[in-house]
């Protein structure tokens, strides 16, 4: 009988937005930086670790940033 | 009435001594519909993290209003018309 690999079910690395920031603001570039790769592309929440509905702010705030020229749209960045 | 924050960008080639005059003069769309400004913040001369309309900088400005929502969407029509605005961004900041 061979057992299945116990995986651990790997540390919950906690929401680092708590520990910030309560509400999620486009205007707020170091915060949102944050959530986004070196390319500009926006973490996953499997990266991140915040909430569902955390990700989906941080989403909206990076996208509205990202209209303003605060953000890149892509950086090639390699 | 509702709560709106607009976000404005201008035209570097602007004296950063005009903006806050010449912004003043748009709101004043607001200030005769009963509206109010609370607050203006002129964030100053920013780098674009991309190009609009070939300048790589920009004059940022945030208004904190609270107006009717004809008059809101009317005066972000009319920065929209002038040259110098290269881009705007009308949100409120409570809503869902």
């Amino acid at each position: 009988m061979a057992k299945p690999p116990v995986r651990k079910p790997k540390k919950k690395s906690n929401p680092l937005k708590s520990a910030g920031v309560e509400k999620v603001d486009y205007k707020d570039v170091t915060v949102l930086r944050k959530f986004i790769s070196d390319r500009g592309k926006i973490r996953a929440r499997r990266v991140t670790g915040v909430s569902v509905q955390q990700q989906r702010e941080i989403a909206k705030a990076v996208k509205n940033a990202r209209e303003m020229a605060l953000l890149p749209y892509s950086s090639s960045a390699r | 009435m509702r709560h709106y924050e607009l976000m404005v960008i201008l035209d570097p080639d602007l004296e950063e001594r005009t903006v806050a005059p010449s912004l003043d003069k748009f709101l004043n769309v607001v200030r005769k519909a009963d509206g109010t400004v609370e607050n203006v913040n002129i964030w100053g001369r920013r780098k674009l993290a991309y190009e609009i309309k070939k300048k790589t900088e920009g004059i940022y400005a945030v208004v904190d209003m609270t107006t009717e929502p004809a008059v809101a969407k009317e005066l972000d029509r009319q920065l929209n018309l002038n040259e110098a605005v290269l881009r705007t961004k009308l949100v409120r900041p409570g809503a869902r």
